[in-house]
């Protein structure tokens, strides 16, 4: 699974925020997107997923697994997204948000798709708990479990680790990234704290004119 | 003792809560009620009651008609916002449509489609027709007519609700980002809305859903306009029987108002058991994984274009019809207009600024009523005074202000402005609570506890954080609260009992001889004092976002 | 009670002496009693569907006001049983200054404020102008739906059921209940009647009851189950014979009188009823119809019946609202509510009992859609019938 952005860039009317760029990621591999709040990172993670709010506007190719995502509708991309808020359903419990991205299918298999992630996420029997009662860690193990259960090709994390307190920012870190290389999804990473670039990934830095440096 | 004293504080303030809400709102309701169901332990009148020839079909008809309204408009309703729930003018529009009263509208819709209608009319240019088909469109016996002219005046009010409840900041905010986790795990625009959005919004809109189907089960005028006669809604006979001189024919009135009450609330139980029942269902549906089917936005567009179209022709033919005096089928256009219903147009300002100032005097009481519930009494104790103001809806307005009369008598409050304004308190202070409450209650105590760190005193936290946000409910809540004052006649003719007259009082009392140039022109009339509240609503949303 | 009164009255009569000095008597009280009115206000509550009426109770204000110093307000009604039953609650309430001072009344609601005794009086032999009152021609002027009105009610206008239709669309409008259904097969779903409680629709059908009747003075006495039972028959087999032909086939029907008449004024329905038998030439002038509508009756005869008012037991301005009565009944007033021109509601007072210059006033001439051969009008029965009509009528045709 790769991910090909080629001279994509964002801007909003005339004026350009992020200048046209091309870079890729990998099987496996976490690139990171840094820079200062305002710089257009989190538009252009929208730009990939095909969410992106109206007076923005982006252009360039994006091609995940040799597809061109340009005409394709977001919920079919698949591309799986993480945020600073956990943004579990609350009119769900910690289950059902699992299922929730599950693909189609036998209901018990699903069922033990979901058990079998809880376990991992060493969470075995919060099932039936509601969100709200789980702690910020625990929910964002569930948040991720939930968005890889929907079997995505790329993921795009937009600062996910902000609102975790510093010791466990470090676990939910190596938890992350383990579980992306282990499934082999290309990540891309938009953060302003360089603690949470991982080792071995490439690291880019958008600058005041809006272009990428490799760092 | 420092404890004691803040325990002492808490209760005093919820009080302060209670008090006037108590004094103002519950006392003039109950005093009513009491008074007015003083028959209802005879068993004689009961057995009048069930001896009457047409009581079991007319309830039927009755639960029938208020049924599939209430369901038909939730549906399109939920349609027309997912649709289109970017479009802010929605809110607007919505607002204009919702300030047609129901009987205006209903005296247009039925100009429309009867026998003799505009339709008929258009297509009877093709065939030539000299004389009305013999079509069944109004008075219908299955009460499909009424439906429809039902749920056409419903939809804009579920619309209006559902968007009041998604436009807040907050909640808008939340939704926009759930919509993008929703997409990356696979799910289309229409799953979204029937496993995330819909979902959460629902259970905040149970009570405004509640009175929608109340509403449309009891509701008379237009039912008389527009409904089967042979037999009637059952609401349509308990009214006939209620305005009655014969005293045995009052008390089977309001036996049977407090029959149909009891079978509605009994409904709505039975309606929650089933729906609890029915619960792991509904949840695995919610799970079974996702769906890329969109949203049918094109149909969704053409809905509304056609409720638009519907009420604007109606609007029309409402002006049409005030300076038409004959309109015989087969024209087209009337064939002899006068000014003569317009004239008394300069009989109006004292009933239009009695209307105006009751409107307000009463909105204005019920917001204030309403929000000082919502501060200083905990939610736990909200499904009582919801009951109560459901209560005080689904029982005809005449027997409440049958009731009330008895006793403004012996203070003197009637034939005043005063006693007709407490009067119009009842249903004003219902409805602005029931639509307030999903909304209000839904605001995130976490603004609260937050602003509390910073120091910030209760008055500087209302002003500057909830009313802002609170905003949209708030007007849209004194909206409806307008319009719903605008149309009360019943209390307002009792209570006024001849020595203030209002402009509903005008148009029903000048129209009762059939006079349809009348009633249209006034139609018109009572139109712009809601319609400028619901603009002055809407601009304030449309500020917001 | 009325019975001892005759026998009082007889016993004056035959003495000769005690008229003359009854009405000296009368005349210095009625005196004061206008000069108490001076300045008093008179809360007149009266039906307001329709404008004729209200520009001539207008008229009535300003008269009132210049004649005797009398504010008349026009409380506007939409139906006069909402003011019984305000009565009613004001005197059970022990509300000495009622809402109401002067209320325009008749039929079922006179019986029930009369049973309950809400009404003050008697006053209205009283009144001077009461000597006009053609009692004896007009029978019902003092007898209400066959209940005496004991001088509780003071007469005003006379109604009587007639029919108005388009005269280009009916050649020959039926003039019996017979030619009726006939004119209703010949014009299949164009006629129809307000379904009974509606006061015009159980007109209708008592119109049914007395023309299928074999004995009429059945009707004057109190009715009971099995005399219903046994008169009815008759008359649901003319309505069952009738109904099928009827709009929607007698399934439905219009709701009110009013909806009766747009009805008509649409084009759907070809005739509509009514009891003002003005109201035809009333709607044409007021370009509600066409100028060839025309009104009929029944050639031998239809119901008909005396409008009043009453003044309620608990009224603030008794005096004030006998003089409004009074004005009401004097030839003048009387005169200009007959004009055809105008409301063209027909006179209580016997023409005979009037001098010349008086009767001039009476200008009669037709006018579009005015009634062209008065005939008989036919006294209602008793009240105590409407309640079995309407309920037999509802068993039969209601679901």
């Amino acid at each position: 699974m790769t991910l090909h952005l080629t001279r994509v860039c964002v801007g909003v009317g005339a004026k350009s925020i992020i200048a046209p760029f091309t870079l890729s990621i990998g099987a496996g591999e976490i690139t990171t997107l840094m820079g200062p709040s305002g710089s257009g990172k989190s538009s252009l993670l929208a730009y990939i997923a095909g969410d992106l709010p109206h007076p923005l506007t982006a252009s360039g190719k994006v091609e995940l697994n040799g597809v061109d995502l340009a005409n394709i509708r977001p919920e079919l991309r698949r591309v799986g997204r993480l945020f600073q808020d956990d943004l579990l359903f609350p009119h769900l419990t910690v289950g059902e948000n699992l299922l929730f991205g599950v693909p189609r299918g036998n209901a018990s298999r699903r069922r033990e798709t979901m058990l079998l992630a809880l376990q991992e996420a060493a969470l075995a029997g919060f099932e039936d708990r509601a969100p709200h009662t789980l702690s910020g860690g625990q929910r964002a193990r569930v948040s991720l479990m939930r968005t890889l259960l929907a079997e995505p090709y790329c993921m795009l994390l937009d600062e996910p680790f902000n609102k975790l307190d510093s010791e466990l920012r470090e676990t939910m870190r190596t938890y992350v990234f383990n579980n992306l290389r282990a499934k082999g999804i290309p990540c891309l990473l938009v953060t302003h704290d360089v603690a949470d670039a991982p080792r071995g990934g490439a690291v880019y830095l958008i600058n005041r004119a809006g272009v990428l440096e490799h760092a | 003792m420092a404890r004691t004293l803040r325990h002492v504080n808490h209760r005093l303030k919820a009080l302060g809560g209670l008090l006037p809400l108590g004094a103002m709102w519950i006392l003039p309701l109950s005093a009513g009620l009491a008074a007015a169901l003083t028959s209802t332990f005879d068993a004689a009148v009961w057995a009048a009651l069930f001896t009457h020839p047409q009581i079991f079909p007319a309830l039927a008809l009755s639960l029938t008609t208020g049924s599939a309204s209430m369901i038909l408009s939730t549906l399109l309703a939920f349609l027309i916002v997912a649709g289109l729930h970017r479009v802010t003018a929605l809110q607007t529009w919505m607002g204009g449509f919702l300030a047609v009263p129901h009987l205006a509208f209903a005296v247009g819709f039925s100009f429309l489609i009867m026998p003799s209608g505009l339709l008929a009319r258009v297509v009877g240019v093709f065939g030539d027709w000299a004389a009305p088909p013999q079509w069944i469109t109004t008075q219908d016996p299955l009460g499909l007519s009424l439906i429809v002219a039902l749920v056409l005046k419903e939809v804009p009010f579920v619309t209006w609700l559902t968007v009041g409840l998604m436009a807040r900041r907050d909640v808008s905010q939340m939704l926009e980002a759930q919509s993008r986790i929703g997409h990356s795990l696979g799910h289309g625009a229409a799953s979204l809305w029937l496993r995330v959005f819909i979902p959460q919004i629902l259970p905040r809109m149970r009570w405004p859903l509640l009175i929608v189907w109340i509403y449309g089960a009891s509701v008379v005028d237009m039912a008389i306009a527009i409904g089967p006669t042979q037999p009637p809604p059952l609401a349509v006979i308990i009214w006939s029987d209620l305005n009655s001189a014969d005293q045995a024919i009052n008390a089977r009135g309001s036996v049977g108002a407090v029959f149909l009450t009891l079978v509605l609330a009994a409904l709505a139980v039975l309606f929650a058991g089933l729906t609890r029942l029915l619960k792991p269902t509904f949840r695995s549906f919610l799970v079974s994984g996702p769906s890329v089917e969109a949203v049918p936005v094109r149909s969704a567009r053409g809905l509304l274009m056609a409720i638009a179209a519907v009420y604007l022709i109606v609007i029309m033919l409402l002006a049409i019809m005030s300076f038409g005096s004959l309109w015989p089928f087969p024209d087209l256009w009337p064939s002899q207009f006068q000014v003569m219903a317009w004239e008394h147009l300069w009989d109006a300002p004292e009933p239009l600024f009695n209307s105006l100032t009751l409107a307000l005097g009463s909105m204005i009481t019920a917001l204030f009523l309403a929000i000082l519930w919502f501060e200083e009494v905990s939610a736990r104790f909200d499904r009582y005074l919801l009951a109560a103001a459901v209560v005080a809806l689904a029982l005809p307005s005449l027997l409440i202000a049958e009731g009330q009369y008895l006793v403004f008598l012996k203070s003197g409050l009637n034939g005043t402005w005063w006693g007709v304004y407490l009067a119009h308190l009842s249903p004003v202070f219902a409805y602005v609570f029931i639509v307030l409450s999903g909304p209000y209650r839904a605001f995130d105590p976490r603004y609260r506890s937050v602003s509390l760190g910073l120091n910030t005193n209760n008055w500087r936290f209302w002003t500057a954080i909830k009313l802002p946000i609170m905003k949209p409910a708030l007007t849209a809540a004194a909206a409806v609260g307008i319009g719903v004052s605008i149309a009360q006649f019943e209390s307002t003719q009792l209570i006024a009992s001849g020595r203030l007259s209002t402009l509903n009082l005008e148009a029903v009392t000048l129209s009762s001889g059939g006079n349809r140039q009348l009633l249209a022109m006034y139609s018109l009339l009572l139109m712009i004092i809601p319609f400028c509240a619901f603009l002055a609503a809407s601009r304030t949303e449309r500020r917001l976002q | 009670m009325p019975i001892s009164r005759r026998h009082l009255l007889k016993a004056t009569v035959a003495s000769g002496l005690l008229p003359m000095m009854l009405s000296l008597a009368r005349a210095a009280d009625w005196a004061s009693i206008e000069d108490r009115a001076k300045g008093e206000t008179v809360y007149f509550n009266a039906w307001a569907g329709s404008q004729p009426i209200n520009v001539y109770i207008n008229w009535v204000v300003n008269e009132v006001k210049s004649r005797y110093g009398v504010t008349l307000i026009h409380v506007r009604i939409a139906d006069a049983a909402e003011v019984v039953r305000r009565v009613r609650d004001e005197v059970r309430a022990g509300k000495t200054d009622g809402s109401t001072d002067l209320v325009w009344i008749n039929g079922e609601n006179f019986r029930a404020m009369k049973a309950d005794k809400l009404l003050f009086g008697p006053f209205a032999p009283a009144l001077p102008n009461f000597k006009y009152v053609d009692t004896e021609g007009k029978p019902t002027t003092l007898n209400d739906f066959a209940e005496p009105t004991d001088g509780l009610e003071s007469p005003w206008g006379m109604a009587q059921l007639t029919f108005f239709g388009d005269g280009a669309k009916i050649a020959m409008p039926p003039l019996s209940m017979a030619e009726l259904v006939q004119f209703a097969q010949a014009n299949p779903g164009r006629v129809s009647y307000p379904a009974p409680p509606d006061f015009h629709g159980t007109t209708f059908v008592k119109q049914a009851l007395i023309d299928t009747i074999g004995q009429r003075s059945v009707l004057k006495s109190v009715a009971t189950k099995e005399l219903f039972a046994h008169v009815s028959p008759p008359m649901f087999t003319l309505l069952d014979g009738l109904h099928p032909h009827l709009w929607r086939e007698g399934k439905q029907f219009p709701q009110t009188q009013a909806q009766l008449k747009q009805m008509l004024a649409d084009g759907e329905l070809l005739m509509a009823l009514t009891f003002n038998p003005n109201e035809a030439a009333n709607l044409v002038a007021g370009k509600e119809l066409p100028e060839t509508t025309i009104a009929w009756q029944f050639s031998a005869g239809t119901i008909g019946n005396t409008h009043f008012v009453a003044i309620p037991v608990n009224a603030k301005a008794t005096d004030a609202a006998q003089v409004v009565a009074n004005f009401l009944l004097s030839p003048e007033a009387q005169a200009r509510k007959a004009d055809l021109k105008t409301w063209g509601d027909p006179t209580v007072l016997a023409m005979a009992k009037l001098s010349q210059d008086e009767l001039s006033l009476f200008a009669s001439g037709a006018v579009a859609g005015s009634i062209k051969t008065p005939v008989p009008a036919i006294p209602e029965p008793h009240g105590s019938w409407v309640p079995l009509i309407e309920a037999a009528w509802l068993e039969h045709y209601g679901t």
